[in-house]
């Protein structure tokens, strides 16, 4: 048997464009993750996680916007977090494309807004759901991870050496941008 | 967990969410269970499946490496629970697989498709062996209800008749299969008893090949491999875990039957020692977490149902599914007469060929991937740009390049091809 890969690792090439700018989608493939992430929305709107928002950006089910409220006793406290969702075609076993769009001062986040978050990448399992990202990335709002793959070394370095000095500039960038 | 747009004719059918596959978030549609117990549809498994690397149970990142045949008694049972619900899931998942041109295993599935009779039930073959029977499953094949029923066959056990075919209004029976109604939807006990002691489950176990047990019923001989006692394949990866999803469920819809067989099982259980570290590993593969140099990427055994197969594979040559057949090379060894993991229709008069596992082939894909689509290389920017400008801009798309690996010297034939072409275009221009 032939197995088409999903989690193929690094030899299955990045069929990972959005389906709509995608050529190579094959319409099975987006009906199945286009079920999925409708299922994903319903679920959502049910039960959606604390200071999390997301939903379809416009007519495209595969792109989304969300937004994260900054949590409680961070320096993130009262920014309010857009985040680019873009699903790939052959979402659920590819992982969602999470873009910051609000600037950011935190090690995990580059100016770019991308964010090194390891479920986004190698970790990512198919059971993963958008509802568990959100959280997941709300989680390093309050526990920011210096050690492991801080993407931006100097914020981390001076979480770790001189964490007041950190929250006071986290706080600054959040009066700033994300109000 | 219900959404309102596409459940409105299945408003009926309150789905447990135990039964919801944690990949498509849907009913599972023929469900395996990972060795780890976890279950998922047939293709959310096969799609999340590593070609190259052992692959992770998606709830708990459990390694396996082999593709777990479709739980059956699952498959019946969901079918019984939720029967409007899982056929929406079969019209689905048919209309993906006609798509693809890959389709899962088809259990006599005829009337079902085609004879447009939407209370027609089918229950498929529990283990169908000989090849006569796959056979009879063929799709395209002049439409006839002759299902061939194998109610001799040795591997049968009394709760599970063979092909027995319900059709509302024209039954039509063939062979001494006796007739169920269409009104028995309720799953009973005998639905869900271990093949082994014929009692309703307690803690089931599902082996690799979609058998399932009672955990006490398992019996491992010292020193020897997991075996089933039904179909006598060995079970990879020492011992199974509870299907523990399957539990629970027993124990709601059996709460009498269920307490009676935990209290028979616990007495009998005060000298019973699991003994999981006797279990023999077996033929686990050396460790995958690096890609194994002897590895088939993107090719599983249709026996076993390792992905991917490591070593000696062999590949039949008589079987026209787009899917392929392959063997590993201990499952070609022992004859396996396992059906494939797919509806092809392989025979045991089918004829293989060996393919070796070619170091150069899979370490040149690599190579072109980890590069990309710049040339860091000259042989590898052929290659991407060649296939660039054929309109593909997936380079090496697994399958396609493994149908090129089958040629032993693929590295070879592909980089040559591309330098080919790049100097004939020059040439012209």
């Amino acid at each position: 048997m032939m197995i088409s890969g999903g989690r193929g690792g690094k030899s299955a090439p990045s069929a990972s464009s959005s389906p709509s700018v995608s050529s190579t989608t094959t319409s099975w493939a987006v009906s199945a993750s286009g079920k999925r992430i409708q299922r994903e929305m319903a679920e959502l709107n049910l039960d959606p996680p604390p200071d999390c928002s997301a939903g379809p950006k416009g007519d495209n089910l595969y792109h989304w916007v969300a937004t994260i409220l900054g949590p409680q006793g961070t320096p993130y406290e009262g920014g309010i977090y857009f985040l680019d969702i873009t699903f790939p075609s052959d979402y659920p076993f590819k992982p969602p494309k999470v873009v910051f769009k609000t600037r950011i001062f935190h090690c995990n986040v580059d100016t770019a807004g991308v964010l090194s978050l390891d479920i986004l990448k190698d970790s990512w399992s198919p059971a993963l759901t958008i509802t568990k990202v959100l959280l997941a990335i709300r989680a390093i709002f309050t526990n920011p991870d210096p050690s492991d793959n801080p993407i931006i070394p100097g914020i981390a370095r001076l979480y770790l050496a001189d964490r007041a000095k950190h929250d006071e500039l986290a706080a600054e960038w959040t009066r700033r941008f994300a109000k | 967990m219900e959404d309102p747009n596409t459940h409105d004719n299945v408003d009926s059918e309150k789905i447990s969410e135990s039964f919801l596959c944690c990949v498509c978030l849907e009913l599972l549609y023929k469900p395996v269970v990972l060795s780890c117990g976890h279950i998922s549809c047939f293709w959310c498994v096969h799609k999340s499946m590593d070609i190259l690397h052992e692959s992770h149970c998606p709830i708990c990142r459990h390694p396996y490496n082999h593709f777990p045949t479709i739980c059956q008694m699952l498959h019946l049972l969901l079918l019984k629970e939720y029967p409007i619900a899982y056929k929406r899931r079969e019209n689905q998942i048919l209309e993906e697989e006609k798509e693809t041109g890959i389709f899962s295993p088809q259990f006599n599935s005829q009337a079902y498709n085609h004879g447009g009779d939407p209370a027609s039930l089918s229950i498929m073959d529990f283990e169908s062996k000989s090849p006569s029977d796959s056979l009879s499953t063929r799709k395209g094949e002049p439409y006839a209800n002759l299902e061939l029923l194998n109610s001799d066959s040795q591997v049968q056990d009394d709760g599970v008749c063979a092909l027995i075919e319900i059709r509302n209004g024209n039954s039509e029976v063939i062979g001494n299969v006796s007739l169920k109604e269409n009104t028995s939807k309720q799953v009973s006990v005998s639905d869900v008893l271990c093949l082994a002691c014929k009692q309703l489950l307690l803690r089931p176990v599902v082996l690799n090949c979609g058998h399932v047990y009672c955990e006490s019923c398992i019996i491992i001989p010292a020193g020897e491999m997991l075996k089933c006692q039904v179909c006598q394949t060995l079970h990879p990866r020492g011992f199974p875990k509870v299907c523990l999803e399957l539990d629970h469920y027993l124990e709601q819809n059996f709460p009498k039957e269920y307490v009676l067989r935990r209290d028979a099982v616990q007495l009998k259980q005060v000298d019973f020692e699991r003994s999981t570290e006797s279990c023999k590993q077996g033929k686990n593969p050396p460790c995958l977490a690096e890609p194994h140099l002897n590895a088939h990427i993107a090719v599983g055994c249709d026996s076993c149902g390792i992905i991917p197969i490591i070593g000696d594979r062999y590949k039949c040559k008589d079987c026209v599914e787009k899917i392929g057949f392959d063997l590993c090379g201990d499952c070609y060894n022992t004859c396996s007469k396992l059906p494939g993991r797919f509806n092809q229709q392989h025979t045991p008069e089918h004829k293989f060929e060996l393919v070796r596992p070619n170091f150069g082939s899979s370490r040149f894909r690599l190579v072109t991937v980890q590069l990309g689509d710049n040339s860091t290389s000259f042989l590898v920017g052929t290659y991407a740009s060649e296939d660039s400008e054929n309109g593909s801009p997936r380079p090496a798309l697994p399958s396609d390049a493994q149908e090129n690996a089958d040629s032993s010297s693929a590295a070879i034939v592909a980089s040559t091809d591309g330098g080919e072409d790049q100097t004939g275009s020059q040439s012209t221009s």
